[in-house]
């Protein structure tokens, strides 16, 4: 495991430790992700990775251990850390009785971004939901639910993006264009962090990844130093069905083929 | 790319602004949370001779109040919770404080206008008249009396995370309360009942709003009422916060 005092990380998690009474979900856990880096956090159900992100997005209070964003401490200062991430939650869900640019307005106030009818008119174009602004959020598809929740993390142009399984549920040309739109944002500098059982995804387009198993940090590197560097382990060649070692491979060699929970 | 954080006004005005349109679309059952007192208001309108206007208005207001604290506040928490509408909030730069404050901000809205509505309801078809003090009083003692089912409210989605039993149990408790509130203060349901009604939420908060409606009528067992009022709001707020989780996994 490496880098975990990188000086110019957007996030910086070090020595992370979350319980669930006596259940010891996250241990000892360290990472960083820098600017313009998409870092995937990568595990079988119930292996402590909606726990860590929820310690990052300060949705849980861990029990040891620092989550600094941009600087902040997410403890210490909680809304400064906050303030400077975008937050695309599993399952994401917004007042109901609200009409989308009712949601966009919302959100873009809590976040002190100042928004005219016109600019959420032209947000909405970038999205391809122009004619959706007086749709209710639970109106329209997957799809489209998604688009719309990705712009409301990504308002106030945050460091930091947090993505819990984003594409889940979601048909390929929308996975295409949400994937395209993440890689733009790396453009843009922005520091991603995200959840997904997608080997294929992950390998396609994560720049660093991490495997977290049973609460621990089992391997984090780039996606071909994890392949290369387990190519000979005999669990993960066990695991390949291809001819050639993928990561899926290497995900299945090091966490193992039992189904969890 | 620096962010700087909102200030609480700001983002209280905004959260209030998308809480009250989301009353607003939900008006139908904001009508049927003022319906109910309304009706018995109507329906009572020969005991107005017998026990006097105060006692008729305080009855239709304590209803009133049960059905906004039970009915209104706690299942729209307990649905907001559920949908994950608070988690999506929460990692926004929005404090706990704020996101409450704004939706406890719409519910003492709800008290005024339900106060109001058996105000003029009570003058038009009861020709209930009082003076402008107690009108006054009233609205006033009436939100600290809602507090106390907001805070028993809050006991309820605190103890109990499923939305669907959160509404169950608040319609069984209200109509608990307005049965035995009411039938147990005219007598009905023996002296003891009636007695114990006296110093329960519904008891204390009819007095008070009572004895606030018709100033002068004010004792020391409207203080005494007052504090136990007061004592309930505490009580059930502390265990209310303690228990309530922002998620129901």
């Amino acid at each position: 495991m490496n880098n975990s005092n990188h000086t110019s990380s957007i996030l910086q998690v070090e020595g992370l430790n979350v319980y669930y009474g006596s259940q010891h979900a996250v241990r000892n856990v360290s990472f960083d992700v820098r600017p313009g880096e998409i870092f995937g956090l990568l595990g079988p159900n119930g292996a402590g990775k909606t726990s860590t992100l929820s310690a990052v997005e300060g949705l849980i209070k861990p029990n040891a251990g620092s989550i600094h964003v941009a600087g902040f401490s997410v403890r210490e200062q909680p809304l400064h850390a906050r303030a400077n991430m975008g937050v695309q939650l599993q399952a994401t869900s917004f007042q109901s009785e609200l009409t989308i640019s009712e949601i966009i307005k919302l959100y873009a106030g809590i976040y002190g971004v100042a928004l005219t009818k016109e600019k959420i008119d032209s947000i909405l174009a970038g999205i391809k939901l122009q004619d959706a602004a007086n749709k209710r959020y639970g109106q329209l598809s997957g799809g489209q639910q998604q688009r719309v929740s990705l712009v409301i993390a990504t308002i106030h142009e945050p460091q930091l993006l947090l993505m819990d399984e984003p594409t889940t549920g979601l048909d390929p040309q929308s996975r295409r264009q949400l994937w395209e739109r993440i890689e733009a944002m790396r453009e843009k500098g922005h520091g991603i962090l995200l959840t997904t059982h997608s080997m294929e995804e992950a390998e396609a387009v994560c720049d660093r990844i991490a495997i977290i198993d049973h609460g621990k940090i089992i391997a984090i590197d780039t996606p071909q130093a994890l392949i290369d560097g387990h190519r000979t382990n005999p669990e993960v060649i066990r695991a390949s069905r291809k001819g050639k070692i993928t990561l899926e491979d290497v995900f299945i060699g090091l966490t193992g083929t039992d189904i969890r929970q | 790319m620096t962010t700087a954080i909102p200030s609480t006004a700001t983002v209280y005005t905004h959260l209030l602004r998308a809480d009250l349109t989301t009353l607003w679309r939900n008006r139908r059952a904001s009508i049927l949370v003022v319906l109910v007192p309304t009706i018995i208001l109507i329906s009572w309108k020969g005991l107005v001779e017998k026990f006097g206007g105060a006692f008729v208005l305080s009855n239709c207001i304590t209803v009133g109040l049960t059905a906004i604290g039970l009915m209104g506040y706690s299942n729209m928490i307990a649905r907001d919770r559920d949908k994950g509408i608070f988690q999506r909030l929460r990692v926004a730069p929005a404090s706990n404080w704020t996101i409450m404050a704004s939706r406890l901000t719409v519910q003492l809205l709800m008290i005024l206008i339900m106060t109001l509505v058996i105000f003029i309801v009570g003058y038009k078809f009861d020709g209930i008249s009082i003076s402008a003090g107690g009108y006054i009083g009233g609205l006033l003692i009436a939100i600290v009396g809602g507090a106390v089912y907001l805070s028993l409210g809050q006991v309820i989605v605190g103890l109990i995370k499923n939305p669907e039993t959160v509404n169950v149990t608040t319609r069984l408790v209200y109509f608990a309360f307005i049965m035995i509130g009411m039938f147990g203060e005219l007598g009905v349901l023996g002296k003891e009942i009636g007695e114990a009604v006296k110093w329960s939420p519904y008891g204390t908060v009819k007095h008070i709003v009572s004895a606030a409606l018709i100033p002068s009528t004010w004792n020391e067992h409207s203080w005494m009422a007052l504090l136990v009022t007061l004592g309930y709001t505490i009580v059930f707020a502390f265990w209310g916060i303690r228990w309530f989780r922002w998620n129901t996994r």
